[in-house]
């Protein structure tokens, strides 16, 4: 039997506004669980609670009831974190730093040594077609090459389980296949993959299972192969939306 | 300790590559070079108003360098949101703060090294035969001394402040840790008790600094200061330092990153 890597029960997450300390549910009872080497798609509207989802797996925000699980321990263990990779949306970085230099930071923070963190920074480079930008300032990169310098800072330890959030926004054409091709090799090498995303074309080639939310809710969730039968991705744009009418309608 | 040293090292090629930062050190040297022509109006005192100038000069412009660098140290990390980057790797809180502020304090000791340098590098071309003594080079290991604490204290105001009121609270820290003493004596002064007990209060609730400025004057003078008083000093310092830093984590620790 195959144990879920990531799990969260009843998981309810409430915001505080800045002004009038007004309180809003961003994630409402969220159940859900990812197995060991399977690719999970978390897809809904902007402000579904995709990202509040993903911070409180990764320790970023507490929960406010409910819990999360991810490789048995609790959202943000250190233990944990050895083993995950995570790339936040639109990430942002020290702009006076290079390409080579955050990846060697990142190298040397999971305890790499100097000739691993250096083969593992031109391996990764060169797999995100970054390897002339190397000694780029980061400041200089256009928003794609950040996205791709993300991707590769989120490999950098070989990660169990790999977070991505909004993997393939602010990339060209290009880039988006190319992300694509990364992410189906990393499911060949048996990687546990949670994607965030609205871009179903790609969560529909990528990903064995979706969960759909909305309003912070799980509406619905099922394999892609039922979804879609291996089609095309028009089948799970009609689920998708099926969930949420169907949930408008509940409320 | 590989995540703190890291961490360090990224803190440190960020804030030295700040061309602000040489617009700071640049200014330094203009106002220590200012203190050749102070020096030339005086009677016979135009090393020691050298020397006094260069010191005023290199606190004046390190304390404002680990001040404004300082304040947004952490907050800034939230503001852009590269602390996501950082956070989810296996770094722990103290960690992280321990690194920020071992990063810029490495910052200020470049600096100072480098406007320390520039004034002995002056002392000697207005005067080549003149001695430089020991005490001088102990003004300055005392002015570092500060400036780290002063570091210490805009790290602890960055984690929850915004780099505005960071400012503000580290400022007045600062100048009420160098006039904690003359506080208290207004307050006995005054005849009402609570006035006196609420000045009391400031004065065990903030750092006494003005026995840093004490020690640096009777250095200037040539009066060597006991060694019972320097490791006084020395500890004093590094007490308050590691108590603001712990500070700082206890707060890193219990907020969310939204």
């Amino acid at each position: 039997m195959i144990s879920p890597v990531i799990v969260t029960e009843h998981l309810t997450k409430d915001h505080m506004s800045h002004f009038l300390r007004k309180r809003f549910r961003a994630l409402d009872g969220l159940t859900l669980s990812v197995d060991r080497s399977e690719t999970y798609g978390l897809i809904g509207l902007n402000g579904a609670g995709k990202t509040t989802t993903l911070k409180l797996l990764l320790g970023l925000l507490k929960p406010t009831s409910g819990s999360v699980s991810v490789l048995g321990s609790p959202g943000g263990a250190q233990q944990t974190l050895r083993k995950i990779g995570f790339l936040p949306e639109s990430p942002h970085f020290y702009s006076y730093l290079t390409g080579a230099e955050f990846l060697d930071f990142s190298g040397k923070v999971f305890g790499l040594t100097k000739v691993e963190c250096k083969e593992r920074a031109a391996d990764l480079l060169k797999m995100v077609s970054l390897t002339e930008a190397a000694k780029t300032a980061i400041g200089k990169y256009s928003k794609g090459m950040m996205q791709r310098l993300g991707i590769a800072q989120s490999l950098i330890n070989d990660p169990e389980i790999i977070f991505w959030d909004e993997p393939t926004s602010g990339l060209d054409p290009i880039g988006r296949r190319d992300v694509r091709m990364i992410l189906l090799k990393l499911k060949e090498q048996g990687k546990t993959i949670f994607l965030n995303s609205h871009l179903l074309p790609d969560v529909n080639e990528v990903c064995d299972r979706v969960g759909v939310l909305h309003r912070g809710r799980l509406v619905g969730t099922d394999k892609i192969s039922s979804i879609t039968g291996g089609g095309s991705y028009q089948d799970l744009e009609a689920y998708f939306l099926e969930c949420i009418s169907s949930s408008e309608v509940k409320v | 300790m590989n995540a703190v040293l890291a961490i360090a090292l990224n803190t440190y090629r960020e804030t030295v590559r700040d061309r602000v930062l040489y617009a700071f050190v640049f200014f330094a040297f203009v106002l220590t070079l200012a203190g050749i022509l102070l020096g030339s109006i005086s009677v016979g005192q135009d090393l020691r108003i050298l020397e006094d100038l260069g010191l005023a000069t290199i606190a004046f412009i390190g304390g404002i360098i680990a001040i404004f660098v300082g304040t947004s140290l952490v907050y800034k990390e939230i503001e852009r949101r590269t602390i996501y980057l950082i956070v989810t790797k296996p770094i722990a809180r103290w960690q992280f703060i321990a690194g920020k502020y071992f990063g810029l304090a490495l910052c200020v000791f470049v600096v100072t090294l480098a406007m320390g340098s520039f004034l002995l590098a002056t002392v000697y071309v207005v005067s080549p035969g003149h001695i430089i003594n020991s005490l001088l080079l102990e003004s300055l290991v005392f002015i570092y001394l500060e400036l780290i604490f002063i570091t210490a204290v805009a790290t602890f105001f960055s984690t929850f402040a915004t780099p505005v009121m960071s400012v503000v609270f580290t400022l007045a820290f600062w100048l009420i840790g160098h006039m904690g003493q003359s506080l208290r004596q207004l307050g006995h002064l005054s005849a009402s008790t609570t006035v006196a007990k609420f000045f009391d209060a400031i004065y065990w609730l903030v750092p006494d600094l003005s026995r840093l400025t004490t020690v640096r004057a009777d250095l200037m003078y040539g009066r060597q200061p006991d060694a019972e008083l320097l490791f006084y000093l020395v500890s004093y310092t590094a007490a308050y330092i590691i108590l603001l830093l712990s500070f700082a984590t206890v707060v890193a620790e219990r907020r969310e990153y939204q």
